[in-house]
């Protein structure tokens, strides 16, 4: 065997077993490593357009699983605890731009709805989206029904949130939203509307974190429900408004004052109304 | 001429492209488990991703065989021998470039039933909104197929000028780029936003537009992943606009190759 051959047999071993250390080293440092998705920065959506040439479906399917990809690390991170901040714009221009590429694309206007309305108050942009998605998905009546909720919900312009409830029936051929329109158009009744949206959404949900955000925050509402339906009853017997959710416990119409899923606190108004020191976010309650 | 579309889909075949293929074909395996990362439209998704994946290996074959094919026979010098034969420049440039279309339409064939399996089940996960319309699925497979067969020509028509392969392979890119960008750009100019624009733009902007391919004709891909219908002007326009653009594409790169002085 030649000397070099002799000499190459020496070495592999140790190559191999110096491989195998490293490699068992490197594999457990990236599993520890802090894991930091970012949205960073995207060229003009004419730029993409020009380049992604006959791909542009693709790379707006790209861009909006960038998103969720984003979203859920935020999601895990929160539940964590850990302080993380949220880069909104970003997200909002990122979907803006998956959604120039591809106007059909239904998942960015479902994320637009789930979280840019609820999280970051943008509810004017995601009607944008939603009323720029309808020229194209012309068949989706869940387009019209979000619009007509963030409406009611958010906006309380019921006169608009009608106009989309009954789009939303015609495409359907469903009459429940004319009826959820009848039935949720008033103040008092925006808490029970939100719980059931939520529920709905949550249901056609298939990305786990978009699905545990809505999920936490429906329960939420379910708790601030039990509390504006025990406030009711306390004005009915007494006349006037709590003055505060510890009453609603002495008067024998709560067992006890609910736990806010976020960590907050559930507080009374001076008008009536039920919020959290939480802001009914996770940031909400360390800051 | 039949002799040599035969002969250089032997060799095509020889050189193992097709290897190459079905290894890259693995990739639409991964289809179905990466579309279900979507909220609301695996389907869809998949549709999506089948279709790219599928234009994207269509486009390397258009480049790779199209660009070099020529220019690999003139380099190796194999050409000289072969138009010694009694054999027409004509018949070999034009027996080369449906060698080539050929093997385009084989590959197109296999890949996409495989896309149409992988999609179908991507569709068993999460069911479309709207059903699938297969026949729009074929039909855009079908264009792309078109929209690449014009591309090997310009392909061709580029290695008749050129005595390297840079013309041949970055002028198909760029042409591709171009294709693809010319309805975008054309709109752009003649829509309000482009006033400032000098009269003179928009003219030269217009005749690029008429002498440029036009790519975007050939995209049915709306079509296929949301199962919107596609109206008979918009496959039978395409497909008439293909078969003239590119019969006088290789016209004018036989005329070009016959009076090429070969040393």
């Amino acid at each position: 065997m030649p000397k070099t051959v002799r000499k190459l047999f020496l070495v592999l071993p140790m190559l191999l077993a110096g491989y195998l250390v490293v490699v068992f080293a490197l594999a457990d440092y990236m599993r520890s490593k802090p894991f930091v998705e970012k949205l960073g920065y995207i060229p003009s959506v004419n730029t993409m357009k020009a380049m992604s040439a006959d791909h542009r479906e693709t790379v707006g399917a790209l861009l909006m699983l960038k998103v969720l990809m984003y979203y859920g690390g935020l999601v895990d991170k929160a539940s964590n605890e850990l302080d993380m901040p949220v880069d909104y714009p970003a997200m909002s221009r990122t979907i803006d731009a998956s959604l120039k590429l591809d106007p059909y694309n239904m998942d960015g206007y479902y994320f637009a709805q789930a979280v840019l309305t609820w999280n970051v108050g943008q509810v004017a942009l995601a009607n944008t989206f939603l009323e720029r998605g309808m020229q194209y998905r012309d068949w989706d009546w869940q387009l019209p029904y979000f619009v007509g909720f963030n409406n009611a919900y958010f906006l309380k312009d019921y006169g608009r949130a009608a106009k989309y409830y009954r789009r939303a029936a015609e495409l359907s051929g469903n009459n429940m939203f004319i009826n959820l329109a009848g039935r949720y158009m008033q103040r008092s009744g925006s808490t029970e509307m939100a719980i059931v949206y939520l529920g709905n959404m949550a249901r056609n949900s298939r990305d786990q974190a978009v699905k545990k955000s809505l999920l936490i925050r429906q329960a939420a509402f379910i708790r601030v429900f039990a509390l504006e339906k025990a406030r009711d009853a306390f004005v009915k017997q007494r006349g006037k408004l709590p003055g505060s959710l510890e009453d609603l416990v002495r008067a024998g119409l709560l067992r006890g004052i609910p736990r806010d899923p976020y960590g907050g606190k559930f507080i009374l108004q001076s008008d009536g109304s039920i919020s959290s020191t939480s802001g009914f976010s996770f940031s909400g309650v360390k800051k | 001429m039949l002799n040599t579309v035969a002969v250089n889909l032997r060799a095509i075949f020889r050189d193992r492209v097709f290897h190459g293929i079905v290894v890259v074909a693995l990739l639409f395996l991964l289809i179905p488990s990466v579309s279900s990362l979507s909220m609301r439209q695996v389907t869809e998704l998949s549709i999506t991703l089948a279709l790219s994946l599928l234009s994207l290996i269509l486009l390397l074959l258009s480049i790779s065989l199209g660009a070099t094919s020529l220019w690999k026979d003139i380099e190796r010098r194999y050409t000289y021998s072969v138009l010694s034969l009694p054999l027409s420049r004509s018949a070999y440039l034009v027996g080369k470039f449906v060698a080539v279309a050929l093997f385009l339409l084989l590959a197109t064939l296999v890949l996409g039933a495989v896309a149409c399996c992988m999609i179908w089940l991507a569709s068993g996960i999460y069911p479309a909104d709207r059903p699938i319309v297969w026949m729009n699925l074929v039909l855009c497979i079908a264009a792309d197929l078109l929209k690449y067969v014009m591309l090997v020509a310009y392909a061709f028509l580029f290695s008749t000028v050129s005595t390297s392969f840079f013309l041949p392979i970055f002028g198909t890119i760029s042409v591709f780029l171009a294709g693809n960008a010319s309805q975008q750009a054309y709109d752009y100019v003649h829509s309000p936003l482009a006033t400032t624009l000098s009269p003179v733009v928009k003219q030269a902007a217009s005749v690029l537009y008429y002498l440029l391919p036009n790519f975007s004709a050939f995209n049915l891909r709306i079509n296929a992943i949301y199962g919107i219908p596609l109206s008979m002007k918009a496959v039978v326009l395409p497909l008439m606009y293909f078969c003239i653009y590119t019969t006088l594409l290789v016209i004018l790169a036989t005329v070009i190759f016959t009076r090429r002085e070969m040393k």
